[in-house]
């Protein structure tokens, strides 16, 4: 699952493959692929064990976390249902400091208008804080491509983000990017970059990556970050690092550009109150992440440091399409990560699995979503439905639900080949009829006879193939429970 | 393309398609529902405050005066082999009195005003030195404002930060700290600052001082 970095290319140049433009390949096919790596599997269980424990230890010792949950749903749809208000709110009050608002319908309006503005800047290096946001239009890639005249380095400042980039990866996790790199891969990586052998320790590689990154910070002529939160109220963008990074490309380079979803907005600062508490808890088992920063246009007169032009990029590509629909709670989304390291599938795949920039149950929802179901129709399916993700879930999202509706959607719109229709159509007039019923569990059981060699069946031939190629087979037992019941057990 | 109007109309268009009710996500999975329940009151800020900090790798001490207060900024800068500190321009830290101490045992005192290149002064200090708003005792959390005199680089670009905080600034909980910001205008930059800066993206092994200061302390006077 590696991409090879190119020998002599420039430290930062971003060939990461695509966001969420790029076709979803099998799910099954990654999947099959991912569950066979072991070292993957290590690493994917090191993070996910550990966040999860902290994660149950921070919202246990918060009693009133349950209706923090309630209430942080109920502002999000509060903010859904009249987000066209919100967002002129949020518009208003950003311009009303000074700062500049841009209505991006789509990735392309996003790149145009910051290729534009590098432009009129005589910007060189452009430091970035960890942005899912603007993954997903692989805003990187495409300022290389399409302004390349401008010759611009652009760099990921958040440790795990900047080592993928270094790589030629794409992040496998909403907050640990590189979870699926372990400890001798990344040595090679960033030994690479260096031009001299690292020992592989945490402290000699984190040391060299925190001098390096200085550099950049301290030469960057743009900053762009995304947004954990906007207040419409207020014009404020709340950001959280842990590593100081987001502070630093909003505090030093002269001009300062956030890239928004438009369904980040939370209506009051107070709301923030809700939010910043739930996501370090749900996201990574601390009580607040070390640097909750609020940023309020550009600098105030007076001030040395802070940026002396603000850009606010409100960004839709795909998000207002469900807004009103029974897809709406996919833009509660606050992107903590929770529900990826409960996921049963999740844990056995990893990230990269689910072709996109989000993985996981979350992944699984809005990639289709967001991408159009033909692409992504796998995703859906990557899902056990069992629930952990809505109980992981800060928001209280019902994911599985949503994953059960698109199922249906796919069913709908004739994505989903029409055998499957049938053949449920078939299970449920047998569910239906006693008689049926027993004759099939007969049936059954005669059939899986040549095919349980050893222990259950583990896949159907020809084409019931497509059922199991993802799926255990369970045996049936040798006698019905009609029939036990009959011999009184 | 669009303009702020279609842009927005589209929006306003599809949050009225209507008839669509979302589901109330229960609660359920997480409790029981019974009564609402609040974390404990905390009992004594100050501590409080101080063993937070420390349980994230932090130093706090508390003392009765400023002139404690000076003293103990100094031993730091003297530990640490400092030669420049980097402070923010502000009454409270002129009252503190560090630099001529400072300056006389050969430690360079830059302030945060009229200065040519900050990136120059923050980017070399060995130590950042500014005040705070308030402190939250919950989670050992510093609340900066930035401002005039007030540089978001000095709490960031040095190795080692201090902070000198008046126990009276002290709130209990995240919520009331909120609180202070909501319906005011607010200034350019508020940071809830909690904690030495850390990274645990290689193999979830902790990497303290990533990007902004390792090395932390307050000090808390009164």
């Amino acid at each position: 699952m590696e991409t090879k970095k190119p020998a002599n290319r420039r430290e930062t140049e971003d060939r990461r493959p695509e966001g969420l433009t790029s076709p979803v390949e099998g799910f099954n096919d990654r999947a099959r692929r991912a569950v066979r790596d072991e070292e993957l599997h290590d690493s994917v269980e090191l993070f996910t064990n550990k966040s999860v424990a902290g994660r149950n230890a921070v919202l246990n010792a918060l009693p009133e976390a349950p209706e923090l949950r309630e209430r942080a749903y109920r502002i999000k749809q509060e903010t859904m249902a009249n987000l066209d208000r919100h967002l002129g709110q949020m518009a208003d009050a950003v311009e009303g400091r000074g700062g500049n608002v841009f209505f991006a319908e789509t990735g392309e309006d996003v790149v145009r208008y910051i290729g534009d503005l590098a432009r009129r800047r005589g910007a060189k290096v452009i430091t970035k804080s960890k942005s899912m946001a603007t993954e997903e239009i692989e805003l990187n890639r495409r300022l290389e491509e399409d302004y390349a005249d401008l010759d611009l380095e652009i760099v990921e400042t958040d440790l795990g983000e900047w080592i993928a980039q270094l790589a030629g990866d794409t992040p496998s996790h909403i907050v640990g990017p590189i979870l699926h790199m372990n400890r001798r891969r990344i040595t090679e990586v960033l030994s690479e970059t260096a031009g001299e052998r690292l020992p592989p320790d945490v402290e000699a590689l984190g040391s060299f990556a925190r001098r390096r990154l200085r550099e950049k910070f301290l030469a960057a002529d743009i900053g762009i970050t995304g947004a954990n939160f906007g207040v419409a109220q207020t014009g404020t963008i709340a950001t959280v690092t842990n590593e100081g990074n987001g502070r630093l490309v909003t505090s030093v380079p002269p001009v300062h550009v956030v890239v928004m979803g438009i369904e980040k907005l939370v209506p009051r600062f107070e709301d923030l109150s809700v939010f910043v508490r739930l996501l370090a808890r749900s996201g990574t088992g601390q009580k607040l992440t070390v640097y909750t920063n609020f940023v309020t246009g550009p600098r105030a007169p007076g001030e040395l440091d802070g940026a002396e032009e603000f850009h606010l990029i409100l960004m839709d590509n795909g998000r207002s399409e469900l807004l009103g629909t029974p897809f709406e709670e996919a833009l509660y989304c606050i992107r903590c990560g929770a529900c990826l390291n409960v996921c049963p599938v999740y844990r056995q795949t990893g990230g990269h699995a689910y072709g996109s920039t989000y993985s996981g149950p979350i992944g699984a929802v809005i990639t289709p979503l967001l991408k159009g179901g033909k692409e992504a129709k796998d995703l859906p399916h990557a899902s056990s439905l069992c629930g952990a993700c809505w109980e992981a879930c800060p928001v209280g999202i019902p994911l599985h639900d949503l994953l059960l509706k698109l199922r249906n959607k796919q069913v709908q719109e004739g994505i989903t080949g029409r055998a499957q229709g049938l053949a449920f159509k078939g299970f449920e007039n047998t569910m239906k009829n006693p008689a049926l019923y027993r004759i099939s569990g007969k049936a059954g059981r005669l059939a899986q006879r040549p095919l349980a060699k050893a222990g259950a069946p583990k896949t159907l031939p020809g084409p019931l193939g497509a059922w199991t190629n993802s799926r255990d087979l369970p045996k049936l037992a040798p006698k019905p429970f009609s029939q036990l019941w009959k011999e009184g057990i | 393309m669009a303009d702020r109007a279609e842009f927005l109309q589209k929006v306003r268009h599809r949050t009225q398609r209507g008839r669509y009710k979302p589901t109330n996500a229960p609660d359920v999975a997480w409790t029981p529902k019974d009564e609402p329940r609040h974390s404990p009151q905390v009992e004594d800020p100050p501590a409080r405050f101080l063993e937070e900090l420390e349980a994230l790798g932090g130093h706090g001490v508390r003392v009765a005066s400023v002139d404690e207060a000076r003293d103990h900024v100094l031993s730091v800068v003297r530990e640490r082999g400092a030669n420049l500190l980097v402070r923010w321009d502000v009454e409270e830290l002129e009252a503190l009195g560090v630099d001529e101490p400072l300056g006389r045992a050969g430690v360079g005192v830059a302030v945060w005003r009229d200065l040519e290149d900050f990136r120059e002064v923050a980017g070399k200090a060995d130590v950042g030195l500014s005040t705070a708003a308030w402190a939250v005792a919950e989670t050992g959390t510093l609340v900066l404002e930035g401002g005039p005199g007030m540089g978001r680089s000095v709490t960031l670009l040095p190795p080692t930060y201090v902070a000198v905080v008046r126990v009276d600034q002290i709130l209990r909980t995240v919520p009331e700290a909120i609180e202070k910001y909501s319906g005011g205008p607010l200034p350019a930059n508020v940071c809830f600052h909690t904690g030495p800066s850390r990274s645990g993206d290689i193999e979830m092994s902790l990497f303290v001082g990533m990007h902004g200061p390792g090395d932390v302390h307050v000090i808390l006077v009164g």
